[in-house]
C-alpha cells in the first residue's frame, strides 16, 4: 500500500509515493536514489546507514519511511555547502585530509555521526569523539584518522568562531 | 630516469576516490541503478550436507513476475570451477555441502516476485552425514566431501585436500636432544572478512551477446576468466568492470565470481540487466571465511634460549571447497616457525574438508594464523628458559644473510631488530614487565604487557608469476590518464599509483587519473592480493610513465636547443642550461608537434624464483617485511573480560609511499588483529552458523580500540619503487598473539585458543552456543515453512 510521505529534505520539501512499511533507507536509496546512504546490516548495529533526523543521527534502516512525515532529513549528499556551487563540508574534507576513507562505505554514515556530534558539542575530547561514533562500524581504519579529522574539524570551527566573535569586537 | 628527490611520493597526499566517498558520491556496485534491472533472489541449501536428487524450477517460472530460474544446469560443465583445485560449481551441482549454498537463481522484476518464485521451486535433498570439524573429517569412516579425487585419497585420507609441506634438515633428533623443549597445540577460529559492503554485482546484457559485470569483486580479471568459462563465451565478450569496492580483505572473489556468473547467465537470458545485493545474513552465510586452524608446535632450545629446532604440523579447516585454502596452506608453511634462525624445521599444513561453509583468503593468509601460535610458543619457550621475551627474541632473529626457516638466504635489509627495540623503548617494556606481576597481587583488575613478531613474505612468491600491466596516456587537454590491472578495493593503490606517476612525470596529481579496472581498457596483470600492488602495480606504473617522461625530456631538449641530459626538472617546469624554465603543457604540446605518441605500456614483474612443492624446499620468496606489536591489557579476575589498553608497532614495510594510506593500513590491520584475538569467531553449530550479522559477529567498534602509537622503519627494498614494500597484510600479525602472550602475563594463564573470549581466560575454555543454528535457520525461513523444499 503505497502512502503519501512529505518531508523537508537536504533543505528543500520533498513529497514522495512509497509502500509504508519500508524503511526510511529504502526511501532514499530506492526511491528517491540518494544512494549516498549505505546498508550495511539492516538491523541497526553498523551505522552505515545514519542521517540526521531534526538534527539527530539516527539508523535510517530502523526508521519508518512514513515516520519522516513533517520532519527534517539530511543524508550524506546535503552535508556540503550549498551555496551555488555543491561543495564538500570542512568535515568531509578532514576526512579525506586526515586519512580517515579508505574503502568509503561507512564514511556517509561517520561523516553524519561526527556531524550531529560536533552540532551537540562543539569542543568534544577524544573520550567523546569515540564515544561519539561507537554506533558506527569501521573495517578498514582502525578509527584513529577518523577521530584525528573530527577532531581537527571542531579545533577548526572553534578558531573560526573566535575569529567572527573577534571580528565583532572590532566592529 | 627515477630521480632521487621526490615531490609527491612520501609526501602528505589525498585519496585521490576521498572526496567522492566523503561525499556520498561514490557509486558502489549496488548502487547502481539501472532502466530495467531485475532482481534476483537464491534458493540455498537449508542444511549442510545432502545429496540433490530432484529440482523443478518450472512452477517458479509461472510466478508472476519471475522472468528466469538458473541451475547449475545453465553452465559449462555444470559450472565447475576452482583455483588451484576445481572442486567448485557456480550453483550446487548433485550435492550441497554447506547450509546457504546457491542451488538456483530466479530473476524477476522485483525482489518480492523472486522471493516467490524461489519459494516456488520444487527440490528434493536427501540428507547426508555431516562433518562438523576437522576430527570428524579424518574419521576411518567419514563420508567423502570433495568430488574430486585428493592427495589425501592416496593415503586413505580422502578429505584431506592436500599438504604443504616444508623440509629443512632433520629436525625431531635435535628437539629430542635439547634440553629445552616444548611441545603444545594452537587453535585459531574462523574469522568473517565483515567488509562493511555486503557483496554485489550487476550484469548488463548486450545486443552482440556479450555482457557488461560491473562487480565489488578483488580480482576483475580472474573474475572474466571463471564467468567466461562457465558461460561458454570467448574472454571478449565478458567485460568485468571494478566498481568501487567497500572492503575486502581477500573476501571479495570467489563468492563475487560465483554471482557476476549467475547474474551475467541470468542477463544473456532474459536481455535484461541483473542486479545481486546480499543482505549481510547472506553475506556472511555464503561468503567463505578465514580458515580455523590447530598447529601443533615442537621446538627445541638451548638452556641459553638459542632456538635449534622446529617441528610443525598444522591442520586447516578449509570447509566445503578448497578455494585458495591450497595457497593459504602453503604461505602458512613458509612461515610456520616464525623470523628465527634453527638448524632445521620441517612443517606439514593440511588443508581439510569438512561441512563448516568453505574457507579462502583472508588477509595474512595462512600466516596470520602461523604467527598467531607460533609467537605464543616463543613465549612459553622464553619462560622456560626465564629469559625476556623480547631479549629471547632479539637473540634468535634473522638478519641479513641468515638463513629462514625455509632454509633461504635471506638477501636484503632487515627492520626486525630496530622494530623490536622501537615497541620496547616505547611501551616501558622492561619497567611494566617487572612491575605488574607485583602490582596485580590481590587485584580485581590485572595489567599484562606481551610481544609478538613477525616476517612476511611479499608478493606471490612461488606460487605463481608475480607481474603487473600498467598504461599511461597523456589527453588532448593534458591530463594524465593510467590503468593498472591491480586494482584499489579501498586500500589506496590508485592513489599510490597516481603519486608514482606524478612524480616520474613531473606532473601534478591533480592532472592524473587512474581509472577503475575494467578489463576492456587495462591489462590482465594476475589476481589483486597478496599485498602486492604497491610494488608491482607500482612498478609497471613506473615502468610506463617512465616512456612517457623521456619523450617529454627529448621534446623539451628539442625546444630549449640543448641536450637532454641538460634538463632539470623541478615540479611541473622543465629546467635548461638557461634555466628558463618551461611549463609541462609547452613541452607536452611541442612532444606533439614532433609527433611523439604519448602513450605507453609498462610491464613489471619480481624475479623469477623457484619452490619445489614436491620436495618442500627452495626460494619462497623474494623478499620480506618485518614488524613487531607490543599489547598491554588489563584482565577483570572476576569475569575474564580482557581490555587492550594499548598498542605499540612498528613495521618494516620499505620506503612509505602515501603516508596517510599506509598509517591507514596499520591501524586497521591492528584492529582487525585486535578482533581476531579478542571477540571474532564465526561459530558453527552442525554447520549452521550461529553469528549472522553485527549483533551477534561482534567486530571491534570505536571504543574497543586503545590508542595506537606506531612509526615505519624504512629499511629500503632493492626492487620495490623507491625502496617500498608492503602492508596490507603484515599489519594485522602480530597483535593477537601479543594479547595472548599479554594474558598470560597478567593472569599466568596459557589459553591457546584464540579468541580470548571471557570464557576462554576465565574457565579455560569456550562455551559454545548450541543453538543448532537458529540465526541461520530463520534467515533460510525455517518459520514460515521451507517452501518446496523437501529433505529425506
Amino acid at each position: 500500500m503505497n502512502t503519501q510521505i512529505k518531508f523537508t529534505l537536504n533543505g528543500s520539501p520533498v513529497m514522495v509515493e512509497a509502500p509504508g512499511e519500508i524503511s526510511l533507507l529504502r526511501l532514499l536509496r530506492d526511491h528517491l536514489n540518494l544512494t549516498g546512504t549505505k546498508e550495511g546490516c539492516a538491523i541497526g548495529e553498523c551505522g552505515a546507514c545514519s542521517v540526521l533526523l531534526d538534527g539527530r543521527v539516527v539508523n535510517s534502516c530502523l526508521v519508518l519511511a512514513p515516520q519522516v512525515n513533517g520532519r527534517e532529513v539530511v543524508t550524506i549528499e546535503g552535508l556540503g555547502q550549498q551555496d551555488g556551487a555543491h561543495s564538500a563540508s570542512d568535515l568531509q574534507a578532514a576526512f579525506v585530509k586526515y586519512g580517515a576513507v579508505q574503502c568509503g562505505y561507512c564514511t556517509p554514515g561517520l561523516v553524519i555521526a561526527g556531524e550531529a556530534l560536533l552540532r551537540s558539542n562543539p569542543m568534544p575530547t577524544r573520550a567523546e569523539i569515540i564515544d561519539g561514533i561507537a554506533g558506527n562500524l569501521c573495517r578498514c581504519t582502525g578509527y584513529q584518522q577518523i577521530v584525528d579529522a573530527i577532531e581537527q574539524t571542531a579545533l577548526q570551527r572553534a578558531e573560526r568562531t573566535q575569529q567572527h566573535a573577534a571580528a565583532k569586537v572590532q566592529e | 630516469m627515477l630521480r632521487h628527490t621526490t615531490h609527491w611520493v612520501t609526501k602528505p597526499a589525498n585519496r585521490v576516490d576521498g572526496p567522492d566517498k566523503a561525499n556520498g558520491k561514490a557509486k558502489y556496485a549496488g548502487d547502481y541503478r539501472v532502466p530495467g534491472q531485475l532482481a534476483t533472489r537464491a534458493l540455498r541449501s537449508p542444511i549442510p550436507h545432502a545429496r540433490i536428487l530432484r529440482i523443478d524450477t518450472s512452477a517458479a517460472l509461472k510466478v508472476p513476475g519471475v522472468l528466469a530460474v538458473i541451475t547449475s544446469d545453465d553452465f559449462v560443465d555444470h559450472g565447475r570451477f576452482g583455483f588451484p583445485v576445481a572442486d567448485n560449481f557456480i550453483l550446487a551441482y548433485q550435492k550441497v555441502r554447506y547450509v546457504g549454498e546457491g542451488i538456483a537463481i530466479v530473476a524477476a522484476v522485483d525482489a518480492e516476485a523472486a522471493e516467490a518464485g524461489v519459494r516456488a521451486i520444487e527440490l528434493d535433498l536427501e540428507a547426508l552425514p555431516v562433518i562438523e570439524d576437522m576430527e570428524q573429517a579424518l574419521l576411518p569412516d567419514a563420508p567423502i566431501i570433495p568430488d574430486v579425487v585428493t592427495e589425501g585419497s592416496k593415503h586413505g585420507q580422502p578429505n584431506i585436500c592436500l599438504t604443504q609441506i616444508v623440509r629443512n634438515g632433520d629436525p625431531e633428533p635435535i628437539i629430542d636432544a635439547s634440553p629445552v623443549q616444548l611441545d603444545q597445540t594452537y587453535a585459531t577460529p574462523f574469522q568473517e572478512h565483515a567488509y562493511l559492503e555486503p557483496e554485489a554485482v550487476l550484469s548488463i546484457p548486450n545486443p552482440d551477446g556479450s555482457v557488461i559485470i560491473y562487480a565489488c569483486d578483488q580480482s576483475p580479471f580472474n573474475n572474466r576468466g571463471v564467468a567466461a568459462a562457465v558461460l561458454g563465451l570467448p574472454q571478449d565478450k565478458v567485460r568485468v568492470i571494478q566498481a568501487i569496492v567497500g572492503g575486502s580483505f581477500g573476501g571479495k572473489d570467489e563468492v563475487v565470481y560465483q554471482m557476476s556468473a549467475q547474474t551475467a547467465k541470468l542477463a544473456l537470458l532474459t536481455n535484461r540487466p541483473v542486479s545481486m545485493v546480499f543482505s549481510r545474513e547472506e553475506s556472511i552465510m555464503v561468503s567463505y571465511k578465514r580458515d580455523a586452524s590447530q598447529i601443533r608446535i615442537r621446538l627445541g632450545a638451548d638452556r641459553d634460549g638459542t632456538l635449534q629446532a622446529a617441528r610443525v604440523e598444522a591442520w586447516l579447516d578449509g570447509g566445503a571447497y578448497s578455494a585458495e585454502t591450497v595457497l593459504t596452506a602453503w604461505r602458512a608453511a613458509m612461515h610456520l616457525a616464525g623470523a628465527y634462525k634453527y638448524q632445521a624445521v620441517k612443517g606439514d599444513v593440511h588443508v581439510l574438508y569438512t561441512n563448516n561453509n568453505y574457507s579462502s583468503a583472508f588477509r595474512g593468509f595462512g600466516n596470520t594464523e602461523a604467527v598467531a601460535c607460533i609467537e605464543q610458543a616463543i613465549d612459553e619457550i622464553a619462560e622456560q628458559v626465564e629469559i625476556d621475551p623480547i631479549d629471547l627474541r632479539l637473540k634468535n632473529i634473522i638478519g641479513k644473510g641468515d638463513q629462514t626457516m625455509t632454509g633461504a638466504t635471506l638477501n636484503q635489509e632487515v627492520g626486525l631488530r630496530a622494530c623490536l627495540e622501537w615497541v620496547r623503548q616505547k611501551s616501558d617494556w622492561d619497567r611494566k614487565r617487572r612491575e605488574f606481576p607485583l602490582q596485580n597481587k590481590g587485584r580485581r583488575y590485572q595489567k599484562g604487557i606481551g610481544v609478538a613478531c613477525y616476517f612476511h613474505g611479499m608478493g606471490l612468491g612461488g606460487e605463481g608469476t608475480d607481474f603487473a600491466n600498467a598504461t599511461v596516456a597523456i589527453e588532448r587537454d593534458n591530463s594524465v590518464t593510467l590503468t593498472n590491472g591491480l586494482t584499489d578495493y579501498g586500500t589506496g593503490a590508485r592513489t599510490v599509483f597516481t603519486l608514482i606517476a606524478a612524480d616520474v612525470l613531473g606532473a601534478r596529481p591533480e592532472r592524473i587519473k587512474v581509472l577503475l579496472t575494467d578489463t576492456e581498457t587495462a591489462i590482465d596483470s594476475g589476481p589483486t592480493v597478496a599485498s602486492r600492488a604497491s610494488v608491482v602495480g607500482g612498478n609497471a606504473t613506473r615502468v610506463a610513465v617512465e616512456k612517457i617522461a623521456q619523450l617529454l625530456t627529448f621534446a623539451a631538449a628539442n625546444l630549449l636547443q640543448c641536450a637532454p641530459a641538460q634538463i632539470l626538472r623541478d615540479k611541473e617546469a622543465f629546467i635548461g642550461p638557461d634555466e628558463e624554465p618551461v611549463d609541462f603543457d609547452t613541452v607536452v604540446n611541442h612532444a606533439r608537434k614532433l609527433g611523439y605518441v604519448l602513450s605507453a605500456h609498462g610491464r613489471w614483474q619480481l624475479p623469477v624464483i623457484h619452490w619445489d612443492f614436491a620436495k618442500g624446499t627452495g626460494t619462497p620468496y623474494v623478499g620480506y617485511t618485518f614488524g613487531a606489536a607490543i599489547v598491554e591489557v588489563t584482565v577483570h579476575s572476576g569475569t575474564g573480560r580482557v581490555q587492550a589498553d594499548r598498542i605499540w608497532a612498528a613495521h618494516d614495510i620499505g620506503k612509505v609511499l602515501f603516508p596517510e594510506g599506509a598509517y591507514g593500513q596499520l591501524y586497521g590491520g591492528i584492529t582487525q588483529g585486535l578482533g581476531y584475538g579478542l571477540m571474532e569467531e564465526v561459530e558453527f553449530n552442525h554447520g549452521y552458523i550461529h553469528n549472522v550479522n553485527f549483533d551477534d559477529y561482534i567486530i571491534p567498534t570505536a571504543m574497543d580500540v586503545p590508542p595506537i602509537e606506531a612509526t615505519f622503519i624504512e629499511a629500503p627494498f632493492h626492487l620495490g619503487p623507491y625502496g617500498a614494500k608492503n602492508v596490507a597484510e603484515p599489519s594485522m600479525l602480530g597483535v593477537a598473539p601479543a594479547l595472548a602472550n599479554a594474558v598470560y602475563h597478567a593472569t599466568g594463564k596459557r589459553i591457546r585458543e584464540l579468541p580470548l573470549t571471557p570464557e576462554r581466560v576465565l574457565l579455560g575454555h569456550a562455551l559454545h552456543n548450541d543453538d543448532h543454528g537458529d540465526n541461520s535457520r530463520q534467515w533460510l525461513g525455517y518459520g514460515k515453512g521451507l517452501g518446496n523444499v523437501r529433505v529425506i
